[in-house]
Parts: C-alpha cells; sequence; structure tokens
C-alpha cells in the first residue's frame, strides 16, 4: 500500500515538475525579422537594411505612378491587353470615372504609404537605439524624413484637393486626412525638420549609385534643399524657392542629370525599371502622344524620347507611331529629382518674382542643351510661363510632372482631349479603404 | 489549479480505502458463437477490475482460471458483451453472443484516457469500422476512403491526381482563415496533415490572376496512412465531444485505431488486388468544320490559311481528340498485403507490409505507396502493459501538371486552346511541334515534364498504463500516450529546356525539400470508484504537450542545363524558406459518473496555452459536459415498443489558432543595388489576436425497436464560432494593406439521423442496412468588418462572400443586366442535405456484396472549366444552340460574362454516387492444413455517378482543402475503378 502511495506521489511530482520547467515559451517568428524587434534596440545593419528597404520600396508600383499621371495629362498612351482602364476611366471615356478602387490609385498610395511605414519605423528604431551615437542618430531621422516628404508628395500629387493623410505612425489610429493646403505645408515643414536632423549629422550608412555624389550629410542636405524647392513652387513660394535652390545641387553650369535617382538590377530580390518596354512591341505597349511630336520645334534633340516605330499602334479609337524611349533599358535609373527640373525650377522662380532677365538665361541653358537657339519670344511673364512649361513638357516627358504643371498653373483645358466625351481629370480619388 | 488538488486529494482518500481481493480461485473454458453457431475468435474473456483475461482460438475456444467470485465480461467488436458470474460458468460452457446492430457496446474514446460505451454515450459520435472503410470498394488513398462514410461531413475531393487530396469539414464551416480540416490521432499520435506546395506556381503563375492562392493542389499527408492497417476509426465532430483535445479539437478530431495481435495461434494472411482506372467522364471537344476553323482568325488572310490547315487536316486524316489521348488512358493498380499476428498470454503484435503501386489515367502520372507496421503489446506483469506501435511510409505520387494557370502550361489549360485539326504529335525524329494555339504542347509537356511529391515518413507511438493502487471498489490507474510522427517531402518538379513554354527560362527545376516533426504526449491519472453495482465514478486528470517543427525549403533553378534537374545546374536560382513552429500545453481533469448504467454524467475542462497566440502565457479554458439518461434501463419505460431508449445532451468548447504569424508584424526583404534591404511586411501583426472560439450544444436520442433490429439515432447541434478570423482590408496609409482580425462570429445548425437495420437475419440470408441523414446551415452571426469576398476569382465570375446575417458559404456575383448594378446571391456551396446507405447481404455464409450509395443534394460550384473552353473556342457544344435563339452557345456564354454575369458560372453540383460495391466469396473448406481460407472478390469503385454537373466531377476544389472548395478551373478529371482481389489466410 505504502509503495503505491509512493508511487502516486512521484506522479504528482511529475505533473508538477513538468509544468513548472515549462513555463512560458516563445517561438518568435521564424521566417523574417519583425517589426517589434527592431524597435527594441536596433543595430545599425538593422537600421541601414530599413533604408535599403526604403529605398527599394520607394521603387513599388512606380510604373504604374508615372503611367497614371503621365496618361491623365496626356503625355503618353498606355495600352494593355490585361487592361482596358488604361484607355477608358483614366481618359474619361465616356462615362467613365476614375475609381476609388481603381489599381492606378491604389497601388501607387499604398506603396508609398508603406515606404512612409518604413521610414516611421527607422526613425523610432533609431530614437530607440543605444548602439548609435547621437549624430549617427540624427542622419538616420533626417533621411527617413526627407524620404516620408517626398513618398507624401507623390500621393499629393494623385489626390490633390481630396488630399492625403500625414500622420499614420500608429495604424490604429490614424490622423485625419488634411485638405491639399494643410497638406504640402505638413511636407514643406517636414522638410524643414528633415534639414535641421542632417545639419550636423553623422551619415553611416550607404546609399545606391543613385545618390552619387550626394551621399554624405551635406549632400543629402542639398538633395532636400532640391525637394524643397520643388514644394515651394507648388506653394508659389518663389523667394522660398530660390532659398532652398541655393542649398541644394542646383548648378546653372553643371550637368543636368546630377541628381538624385531611383536605380535598378538584375541582382537577386532587385527589381527591373518597371517603366521600361523594349521598342516596337505588341501588346503592352507606351506611346507618344502625338501632340508631342506636332508640337516639337525643329532640331530638338528631345524627340529622341519619341522613337518612330515599325508600325503604328492603334487601341479604342487612339493611335500613335511613336514609343516612348525615356527609360531605354531595364536597368535605366528613374529620377528623383535632377539639375534639369532644378534650372526649370529657378526660371520659373525668377519668371515670378520677377527677375525675367535670369529666367531667360536659364531658359537658354536649357535650350541651347537640346540644340536649340536661344529663345526668341517675347520677354514678358505670360510669355515666359509658356515657355517654361513648354521646356519642362519636353525636359521632364514621363518623368511625372506635365499633368501636374497644367494644373497647377489652371491649364488642364488645354490639353487635347482625343476623343468626343473624354475628360481630363484634375484629381485622383482617396481609395476606398481610407473612408 | 485548485480544482486539481481538491480531486487529487479526493483520489487519495479514495485510494486509502482498505482493499481485499482474496478468493479461492477455479478454471473455467468453453466455446462462444455467434447466433448461428458459427465459431467467433479472438473475443476476449475479461476479469472484471483486473487484468486478467484471454481470447477465444480460430475454433471460438478458451480457457482460464479466475478467482471464484469474480465477473466475468465477454466481449467482442460487433457483438453485445455479457457479464457473467464465474459461479455459474463451468468448463465446456456453450455461449451464444448477440449481434449488435446499433453497435451498443461499442467501446468509445470519449476522453484522452478513458472510454465510454456507445450506450452511455453523451454525443453521437461516429465510427468508421475496418469493413467500412476498406472492405468494399478500396480507394487509393486513406482520405479518399473516408469519403461518403461520414454522417455530419462534407467530405470533397479537391481534383481526380494521383495521390489523394480532400477536404474533410465536419458539421459545416468552422473556420475561414485558419485550419478547416480536423485533428488526425493515430494510436495515440497527432498525424501532421499539412498540403506543402511544390512551387509549381513559378511555371503557372496561377497566383498572378485574380487570387493570390497558388493553387497547386498537393496532396494533404494524412493520405500517407494505409487503410489496410486501421481497424476503427472514431470522428468526434465537434467541439462538445472534442473539448478535451482543447485548441487542436475545432474542426472535429478522428481517432483512428490501427490493428493489433491477439493471443493465439499465429496468424498469416495475404492479399493481392489488381485492377484499372479509367477516366470518370470526359467533356468532349469541339468538332471543328472548314468554316469554324476558318472562324478562329477575324484576319482574312489568317482565315483562309486555318481552312487550308483543317482541309489538308482532314484529308490526312488527323483529326484528333486530344482530351482523349491525354485522359482516356487505362491505369493499372496493384496492391499486395502480407499480415502477420499472433502472440501468448504476455505479448502479442500486429505486423504488415504492404505495397500499392497505381498508374493514373494521364500518361506519366501514378502513385505508389509502401508500408511496414509493426504493433507490439506487452504485459510486463498483471499491472502495468505497454504497447507500441511504429510505422514506416513511403509515398510517391507523380500528378502531373493540371488546374489554374496563366501562363498556359497546364495540360487542362493548353487542351482549352487547341484545336482537334492541328498537330501535336512528334516528327520521326521525336521533335514535337509547337503549338500555335497556346503556350504549351500537351503531348510534349506530358512526355518531358514531371512533378513528383515522395514522402518518407516515420511514426511511432507509445502507450504505458500501469495500475497504480486496486482496491475491490477503486482502481487507480496511471496512462501514459504519446508519440512521433515524423516526415521529409521531397517536390520534384522537372520542365526541360526543350518544352514550347520553356522558351525563355530554358529549363526550369523546382525542387522542395520539407521536414516536419511532430511530437506530442498525454500524461493522465485514471481512478475508477465504483462504491456500488448502481454507482460508478471515473476521474481522470493530466498534462498534455504538443510540438511541431515544419521547415520547407523551396529552390527554383531556371536555364538549367540541358539533361540536368540539380539546381546548382541552373543559371538562375531562386530560394524561400518557410518555417513554422509551435507548443502547445494541457492540463486536463474530467469526471464520469454512471448511475445504474442508465445515467450518465460528464463534465471535463482542459486548460490550454499555446505559442501560437498573442499572448503565449495565458491559459485558455475549454469545458465540456454532457449527459446521458437510458429510459428503458431506468425503468422509466417498460421495454415494450421500445427495446433502448437513451436521452442525451452535451455542451463543449474548443478553440482554432490564429494563422502562424499572424501576431507580428513583419520586415520582408527588398534589396537594391546589391544591398540587403528590409520593408514591413503588407500584412500588419496583431500581437492581441486571439483564437477563434467554439462552443457546441448537441441533443439528441437514441432507440431501438423491433428486438434491436431497427435502431435510429438523431441528434441536432447548434455550434458558435465566436471571434473568427478574417484577413481584413486595411487603410492602406496605415502601411499595411491587410491584416488579420477576430472579425465576427458564425454559426453552424444541423441534424443528423442514423438508421441501423437487420431486415433479413435467416440463417442463409442475412441483409444489413445503415441509412444516414444530415443537413447542416451556416450563418454569419456578426461580423464587425464590411463584407469580404473571398475564395474565388471575383465576383463577376462568382465568389464567396463573408456578409452579416449570411450564409457563410454564400455564394455572390454580378447578374447583369438583369441586376445593372451591385451583387446578387447565386448560390451556396451547402448541399441542402446528404444521404448515404450501406448495406451488406450475405448468402450462405459465404457470397457478399456490399454497397456504399451517397447523395449529395444541391450544393453550388463555380464552375469556370467551360469557360475557359468557351475562350478557348474548343467547348464541345460551341456550336450548339440549346435554347434555340440562333445564337450558339459558346459566343452566346461568353457574352453573358462580358455583360457582366456569373450566373451560368453558379452551377448545381449535387449527386447520387454509388461510391463503393464489391462482390466477396469466401472459401473456408480447404484441402489441406496449411490455407485456413480464401476470400476473392471484384469491387468497383465511383463507377456509377447521376449528377446534371457540368464539369468533369462535381467533387473539386481548385483551392485545395481550405474554406473554399468547389471551386471548378480546368482539374485533373475523377477516375473510376475496378479490382479483383485474393486474400489467403494461413
Amino acid at each position: 500500500m505504502k509503495k503505491l502511495i509512493n508511487l502516486y506521489t512521484l506522479a504528482l511530482l511529475l505533473i508538477a515538475a513538468s509544468l513548472a520547467t515549462s513555463c512560458k515559451k516563445e517561438y518568435g517568428n521564424l521566417n523574417s525579422p519583425t517589426v517589434e524587434d527592431y524597435l527594441k534596440n536596433a543595430s545599425k545593419d538593422q537600421l541601414n537594411g530599413l533604408i535599403s528597404g526604403a529605398l527599394s520600396g520607394m521603387r513599388n508600383n512606380e510604373g504604374t505612378y508615372l503611367d497614371a499621371v503621365s496618361v491623365v495629362g496626356r503625355e503618353i498612351y498606355r495600352f494593355s491587353n490585361a487592361d482596358p482602364r488604361f484607355v477608358t476611366e483614366l481618359l474619361g471615356s465616356g462615362s467613365t470615372t476614375l475609381n476609388n478602387t481603381g489599381f492606378y490609385i491604389t497601388n501607387p498610395w499604398a506603396s508609398r504609404y508603406r515606404v512612409v511605414k518604413n521610414c516611421n519605423v527607422l526613425i523610432e528604431a533609431a530614437t530607440n537605439s543605444t548602439q548609435i551615437s547621437a549624430e549617427e542618430k540624427k542622419g538616420y531621422t533626417g533621411f527617413a524624413k526627407t524620404l516620408k516628404a517626398y513618398e507624401l508628395l507623390l500621393n499629393l500629387n494623385l489626390t490633390y484637393t481630396n488630399g492625403i493623410r500625414v500622420e499614420v505612425a500608429d495604424p490604429n489610429n490614424l490622423g485625419p486626412i488634411l485638405n491639399n493646403t494643410e497638406s504640402i505645408t505638413a511636407i514643406a515643414a517636414l522638410l524643414d525638420a528633415a534639414k535641421t536632423d542632417l545639419a550636423g549629422a553623422t551619415i553611416s550608412f550607404t546609399l545606391t549609385p543613385g545618390f552619387t555624389g550626394l551621399a554624405d550629410a551635406a549632400g543629402l542636405i542639398k538633395f532636400n534643399r532640391a525637394l524643397a524647392a520643388r514644394v515651394a513652387v507648388y506653394r508659389q513660394q518663389w523667394s522660398a524657392a530660390l532659398t532652398a535652390l541655393n542649398e541644394s545641387f542646383f548648378d546653372l553650369n553643371g550637368s543636368f542629370n546630377t541628381g538624385v535617382y531611383s536605380v535598378f538590377s538584375t541582382g537577386s530580390g532587385d527589381q527591373l525599371n518597371p517603366a521600361f518596354f523594349p521598342q516596337n512591341q505588341a501588346g503592352e505597349v507606351r506611346l507618344a502622344h502625338p501632340l508631342y511630336v506636332t508640337n516639337i520645334e525643329v532640331n530638338d534633340d528631345r524627340i529622341g524620347k519619341a522613337t518612330l516605330r515599325t508600325a503604328s499602334v492603334s487601341n479604342s479609337g487612339l493611335s500613335s507611331d511613336r514609343d516612348v524611349w525615356v527609360y531605354t533599358s531595364s536597368t535605366a535609373p528613374i529620377p528623383v529629382i535632377r539639375n534639369e527640373e532644378l534650372l526649370l525650377i529657378y526660371a520659373e522662380a525668377n519668371i515670378q518674382t520677377p527677375n525675367l532677365t535670369a529666367a531667360v538665361t536659364a531658359l537658354n541653358k536649357v535650350r541651347n542643351t537640346h540644340n536649340l537657339p536661344d529663345y526668341s519670344g517675347a520677354v514678358t511673364q505670360p510669355a515666359l510661363i509658356d515657355e517654361m512649361l513648354k521646356q519642362r513638357r519636353y525636359s521632364l516627358f514621363f518623368e511625372g510632372h506635365r499633368w501636374i504643371d497644367m494644373r497647377r498653373y489652371n491649364r488642364l483645358a488645354t490639353l487635347p482631349v482625343d476623343r468626343t466625351g473624354d475628360d481630363v481629370w484634375t484629381a485622383f480619388p482617396i481609395p476606398l479603404t481610407e473612408q | 489549479m485548485r480544482n486539481l488538488m481538491n480531486r487529487i486529494a479526493g483520489l487519495l482518500c479514495i485510494l486509502l480505502l482498505p482493499c481485499y481481493l482474496l478468493a479461492q480461485e477455479k478454471t473455467i473454458s468453453g466455446k462462444i458463437t455467434d447466433g448461428n453457431g458459427v465459431p467467433l475468435p479472438g473475443v476476449s474473456i475479461a476479469v472484471k477490475q483486473t487484468s486478467m483475461g484471454t481470447f477465444t482460438d480460430a475454433e471460438g475456444k478458451f480457457k482460464l482460471t479466475v478467482p471464484s467470485n469474480a465477473s466475468i465480461i465477454i466481449s467482442f467488436t460487433g457483438f453485445k458483451s455479457q457479464t457473467i458470474k464465474a459461479e455459474s460458468l463451468q468448463t465446456d460452457t456453450q455461449l451464444k453472443l448477440e449481434e449488435d446492430f446499433a453497435k451498443l457496446d461499442e467501446v468509445i474514446v470519449t476522453g484522452l484516457a478513458t472510454t465510454v460505451k456507445r450506450r452511455n454515450l453523451a454525443n453521437a459520435v461516429g465510427t468508421i469500422s475496418s469493413k467500412e472503410l476498406n472492405g468494399v470498394a478500396p480507394a487509393q488513398t486513406f482520405d479518399a476512403a473516408l469519403n461518403g462514410k461520414i454522417t455530419g461531413a462534407y467530405i470533397n475531393a479537391n481534383s481526380g491526381a494521383p495521390g489523394g487530396g480532400i477536404s474533410v469539414k465536419l458539421r459545416g464551416v468552422t473556420s475561414i482563415f485558419g485550419n478547416t480540416q480536423p485533428l488526425y490521432v493515430v494510436d495515440g499520435v497527432f498525424m501532421d496533415n499539412t498540403a506543402t506546395s511544390a512551387g509549381l506556381n513559378a511555371i503557372t503563375a496561377a497566383a498572378a490572376g485574380g487570387n493570390a492562392s497558388t493553387q497547386d493542389n498537393p496532396s494533404s499527408r494524412i493520405a500517407d496512412l494505409r487503410a489496410e492497417d486501421i481497424v476503427n476509426i472514431e470522428i468526434l465532430k465537434g467541439a462538445s465531444a472534442a473539448a478535451i483535445y482543447g485548441s487542436r479539437a475545432a474542426a472535429g478530431v478522428i481517432i483512428i485505431a490501427t490493428k493489433r495481435g491477439k493471443q493465439g495461434k499465429t496468424k498469416i494472411s495475404f492479399s493481392q488486388d489488381l485492377g484499372i482506372i479509367k477516366v470518370r467522364k470526359l467533356l468532349g471537344v469541339r468538332q471543328f468544320t472548314e468554316q469554324t476553323a476558318g472562324s478562329l482568325s477575324s484576319n482574312p488572310a489568317t482565315s483562309a490559311a486555318l481552312k487550308q490547315q483543317f482541309r489538308d487536316a482532314q484529308a490526312a486524316g488527323k483529326i484528333y481528340d486530344y482530351e482523349k489521348e491525354v485522359y482516356d488512358n487505362t491505369g493499372f493498380t496493384r496492391n499486395s498485403v502480407l499480415s502477420m499476428t499472433g502472440g501468448n498470454e504476455k505479448t502479442s503484435f500486429y505486423f504488415s507490409t504492404a505495397q500499392k503501386k497505381e498508374d493514373g489515367i494521364v500518361n506519366g502520372t501514378g502513385y505508389r505507396n509502401t508500408s511496414l507496421r509493426l504493433n507490439v503489446d506487452h504485459r510486463i506483469n498483471d499491472n502495468i502493459k505497454i504497447g507500441i506501435s511504429t510505422n514506416y511510409i513511403n509515398s510517391s505520387a507523380d500528378r502531373g501538371l493540371t488546374g489554374n494557370d496563366n501562363n498556359g502550361v497546364t495540360y487542362s489549360i493548353s487542351l482549352s486552346s487547341t484545336p482537334n485539326f492541328i498537330e501535336l504529335h512528334p516528327n520521326e525524329f521525336g521533335a514535337y511541334p509547337a503549338n500555335p494555339f497556346g503556350a504549351s504542347n500537351v503531348l510534349q509537356t506530358i512526355a518531358l515534364m514531371r512533378n513528383n511529391e515522395n514522402v518518407n515518413r516515420f511514426a511511432t507511438g507509445f502507450n504505458v498504463e500501469a495500475i497504480l493502487l486496486k482496491g475491490e471498489k477503486s482502481t487507480t490507474k496511471f496512462i501514459g500516450r504519446g508519440g512521433v510522427d515524423f516526415y521529409n517531402l521531397v517536390t520534384t518538379a522537372l520542365f526541360p529546356r526543350e518544352l514550347q513554354f520553356q522558351a525563355v527560362n530554358k529549363g526550369t527545376s523546382i525542387q522542395g525539400s520539407t521536414k516536419s516533426l511532430n511530437t506530442n504526449y498525454i500524461l493522465s491519472l485514471v481512478n475508477t470508484f465504483n462504491p456500488s453495482d448502481k454507482l460508478g465514478l471515473t476521474t481522470s486528470a493530466g498534462i498534455t504537450q504538443e510540438n511541431g517543427d515544419f521547415n520547407n525549403l523551396l529552390n527554383v533553378a531556371t536555364q538549367v542545363a540541358p539533361g540536368q534537374s540539380n539546381v546548382d545546374q541552373g543559371g538562375a536560382l531562386s530560394a524561400q524558406q518557410f518555417r513554422n513552429k509551435f507548443q502547445n500545453q494541457g492540463i486536463f481533469i474530467q469526471e464520469e459518473a454512471s448511475l445504474n448504467d442508465a445515467v450518465n454524467l460528464t463534465a471535463g475542462v482542459r486548460f490550454d496555452r499555446s505559442t501560437n497566440n498573442g499572448d503565449a502565457a495565458k491559459f485558455y479554458v475549454y469545458p465540456k459536459a454532457g449527459v446521458s439518461v437510458n429510459l428503458t434501463r431506468l425503468g422509466v419505460m417498460d421495454e415494450g415498443f421500445f427495446d433502448n431508449l437513451k436521452l442525451r445532451a452535451a455542451y463543449g468548447q474548443s478553440a482554432n489558432f490564429p494563422a502562424f504569424g499572424s501576431k507580428f508584424t513583419t520586415l520582408v526583404a527588398s534589396n537594391i543595388a546589391g544591398t540587403q534591404g528590409s520593408i514591413v511586411n503588407i500584412q500588419g501583426g496583431d500581437p492581441n489576436i486571439k483564437p477563434e472560439r467554439q462552443t457546441e450544444f448537441e441533443a439528441g436520442i437514441d432507440f431501438s425497436v423491433l428486438k434491436s433490429k431497427l435502431n435510429f439515432e438523431l441528434s441536432f447541434y447548434n455550434k458558435n464560432i465566436f471571434d473568427f478570423l478574417l484577413l481584413a482590408t486595411v487603410p492602406a496609409s496605415s502601411g499595411f494593406s491587410t491584416k488579420f482580425v477576430n472579425a465576427g462570429d458564425l454559426r453552424n445548425r444541423g441534424v443528423e439521423l442514423g438508421i441501423n437495420a437487420q431486415p433479413i437475419a435467416s440463417k442463409n440470408i442475412k441483409w444489413t442496412s445503415s441509412v444516414n441523414f444530415w443537413f447542416n446551415r451556416s450563418k454569419v452571426t456578426k461580423l464587425t468588418i464590411p463584407p469580404v469576398i473571398l475564395g474565388s476569382f471575383g465576383t463577376s465570375l462568382g465568389s464567396f462572400q463573408i456578409e452579416e446575417g449570411k450564409s457563410a458559404t454564400q455564394i455572390v456575383g454580378t447578374d447583369a443586366p438583369a441586376h445593372p448594378s451591385g451583387l446578387v446571391v447565386l448560390g451556396n456551396q451547402e448541399p441542402r442535405f446528404q444521404m448515404n446507405s450501406f448495406n451488406e447481404v450475405t448468402l450462405f455464409s459465404k457470397l457478399t456484396v456490399r454497397f456504399l450509395v451517397h447523395w449529395k443534394n444541391k450544393g453550388d460550384n463555380v464552375n469556370l472549366t467551360n469557360l475557359l473552353n468557351d475562350f478557348g473556342s474548343t467547348s464541345a457544344d460551341y456550336d450548339a444552340d440549346a435554347n434555340g435563339n440562333g445564337v450558339p452557345d459558346g459566343p452566346e456564354r461568353i457574352g453573358g460574362f462580358l455583360g457582366g454575369s456569373a450566373r451560368g458560372f453558379v452551377q448545381n453540383s449535387g449527386y447520387l454516387r454509388f461510391r463503393e460495391i464489391g462482390l466477396y466469396y469466401t472459401f473456408n473448406k480447404i484441402p489441406g492444413n496449411i490455407i485456413r481460407g480464401i476470400r476473392t472478390g471484384i469491387s468497383f469503385n465511383n463507377f456509377i455517378t447521376i449528377t446534371k454537373y457540368a464539369g468533369y466531377d462535381p467533387e473539386v476544389s481548385n483551392f485545395g482543402t481550405g474554406f473554399s472548395t468547389g471551386v471548378d478551373v480546368d482539374p485533373f478529371p475523377a477516375s473510376k475503378r475496378a479490382m479483383f482481389s485474393v486474400t489467403i489466410d494461413f
């Protein structure tokens, strides 16, 4: 009997022991790192991974963004066998309108906010990290804020008067959708805050070849100010634009292509340029709007951005015989901002100041570089605005500017309407999921 | 915890009661037969409350020395058990056992360590005997053998591809994004049933379309099991029966017992099956004419060329039926099983080895399964016995390439655009021509590709029962069970560079390797206490632990060197890895009380925690309780009309885990310019994610009439799932697109009716029959987010929609022009009801006919196969005009789709199917001493199906075994089987 009781006690002990030893257990996520891990006390390598991730994420749906604004802005036609909406909803054919579930708004919108999220994680992780110096911390937060401002600006370009959300750090408690003025003011403030961080910062992360020459703290401030100049002209703050240009990499005599780019490669896990299609392709094509050629001046070398096809392509009553040839390989970079735009911002700010002589100098710089003679039109504010917008049209073709430029000068009504009943849209709707 | 302590203190008190068990001994012996005097071998003769016992031999004889005051329990599966006082037994006792059609004396496992007889059960627990599972017309795989045999289940085959792939849903939809499939427990070992994709999406790009699922259609791993080794299956359909299994029991538990050895002479049995497999149905192909061939192009020049091509093909007699050529082959099957059982009073064993090899209906496809099993039971002494089950399985399935794809490469999608007048056959040098109407030449694909799943699996279970304390009235046992299930799955998908669609990739090799290790144990103490003859108390308490470790590595190599398959022979390589690991811990306590063997009360509770939950340290509580009252035994009712009348009710709770990793917000790889980058995943995590919680209430009435020749079992259940998980769309400005949320509540209600009868029982003719009827109705009772479209390709093609107040399995879609905007309910996947009937007729104890018929009434599929054939202009009725409106049916159907109506795709998939028909003859008087008996038989599986469904088979699932079964996109056609078998007993 006693022996049996002992056995019983033994069994009880066994149960108690196994419960005591197998206390709380957590396996974590085995397949990828988690945000929660990074927020605790991130190492420099982890923070650098977030930087690369953000730069990589900036390219997601970049092709869709360029297609959307360029089709609405009547720069290009985009024909696709898989999706008719490029020639219906984006051009407002018949009674079709832009849809708040359409891929042309939901996909770029989500991709931009995903990068914003990554930047917010980076800011929080860098702030919590005890493994980096205060200067390095400023480097991370300053750069993250700059990227965040740029991504928000791209979404505001799409939704314009419908606005964007700026406060999105807490996914369970998103800030309100701000109107256009509030949004762009917030973006400008974010760029300024980023500049403050970058001043006196140490950059301990490696950037892509897209940042060549601008990859240190001083260079990043120049990049930040270039974006600030763009935002300033959008806000019609002309002197602020000139101030920002002075602190940027703007160089009246420098290469037009100096600047910051999204880069592509065939490496493992990397992406190819989504805005590249080979010439003379069938099915999936991007074509220059016929008026691009009609309106171009003789000898303008920018005709090379719209090469003649072996055969023209038609779709739904639209037709063109020229391919878009801006990105000429699957690894060609896409500019974020470059000196040629800064020259034109300089011209624009000076036209508006007004300082017409300086403006003409800059415009001639652009014209001459593209194989055109000096500007010979009237040196008046309205005439120069026309000339500046024309140069922007050809210099920044298929870089995502035409529609926004025409909008801010209230000229959307002057864009060509190719088919009866087509519409030129002013703004994309806010995606359905935000409502 | 305090509860447990009190319980155990109680147990200790009981143990301290004085015990005495001293008596004189006597020897009993005799012969046991059935009602017709046929000797019954293997009948258990056990002394009540001891571990003493024996079995009858081949002649039905037994001999045992017992205490003279003992009670002897005589029991045998399928017969009513008897309890007899040893005093009344003599040497040479002749005993007849009565057959138990209602299976009232069947022992059912109700706890993790305790059992109860069916007559006292509070739940309707389904059982499948070895005869029902495998004794009529054997299916290819174990999972297919379950089909049509479980009352209350909706079982659906994903496709006809060799190697299985079956969805089993017990009592309706238990989860939408979580696990919908039951837990399989074999001899105490929790078996893994993951379906692991072979990475075919790299070839088919099926996920690039309207649904992100890879649609690779892998087989479920439970298909590896050998039906021949199984003696009995119990099905706990919901939480009221299965709560004691805790967090893994929400979708039900299928408890499988394999065959075990018995004391007596060693018996050797060998059986051999030979058979054929044919396609069950073909859809037919369009018969082109010169005119219709020309109409394949709107370009005049091309059209003229096509007409010429048709004329040439016709003149050369080269009009083909490629569907027939691909699917209408005869597959040969063979299956050999050698088994041995035997043992003495201490040790017994069951051993079997088997090999099955089956060709598929498509060349190059097939299934092979080789297995070894050894089950050993041993008594160390009168108080301790152990049991070990070991099983090794090697299975290999060549599954071909079928189903949805966006690259035009699967057999079926390629066929859908291939007209009958083009040449796909190889030339005299063996080179296949390119298919001008599609991305692939199906004959070339079949000849050159390979898609194989190969599994090596070990499962070992261990069982120990030790009597710790034994008194006259109280017995305490320690029961420990556990085991290991380990497999290594190798998937090989090879697409050589010669293939038409490999022009860009220049040879693709996809090699997957998966290791899965599952271990579990249950340690429990069980006390049975019988203070008097009228009261029995069984108390059990214990702990459990389950561990899982899953690791899948998938390599995709392209530009593979000619003739090579190793991934390092590729020019470009990409890799994916997925790991999953969990640990669950449980504590359970259960009390069962029996009054007068007529009233039974059960109450139990399980505390569970898991690393899968948001809070891994938190214990969730899953209670259960049940009561059954046998009115006839209680004496409330006279045993007049009713031989047996029982009322029962049971309640229980269970849960389903959140998807692995859904509590984390992960960072995924996104590289740029050669540097490693991390970016937040588009799926947000929720650290507060909760398990789906299920409560089930079940009530029923069981009764027998006409001297138990007619037995009824009627049950009603109400199953609520709270906080079910949905992948919800969130505002994209949060940085995330989706997130798992506990989105609402779901309800399933249903009725199950089972009837067992023995209409004829004469000496020469015996007919037993069972008929079951069941249905389920589901409803989303609460949804905290907007309605969610899921499970198919979008509303223009018909899709499921989770919506408050509606059935969880409703199918909605657009329906213009009748409804110009918005969505209309077009159907429901749920059958209106199902019925089955199993019958066995035995003539002169020699000739036996068995058949299983299964009727699924209504229930809709989303059938897109026909649409794809219409798009490819190859459907058999493309040029027909069924409604006589002058528009050919093919263009008319396409017009309906383009006009915005999904109505045509939602089709009734009801069927009446003679799943299994078997005819067996037994020779039992064989001259000589070596062979004791020979059984021969012929059987037919899936031979007769009556359905109006227009696809290959009403059972289909493009998305595998998850929530959305019944979507039909060019599947591997279903097959039928005919088999001849011989079994020889030595």
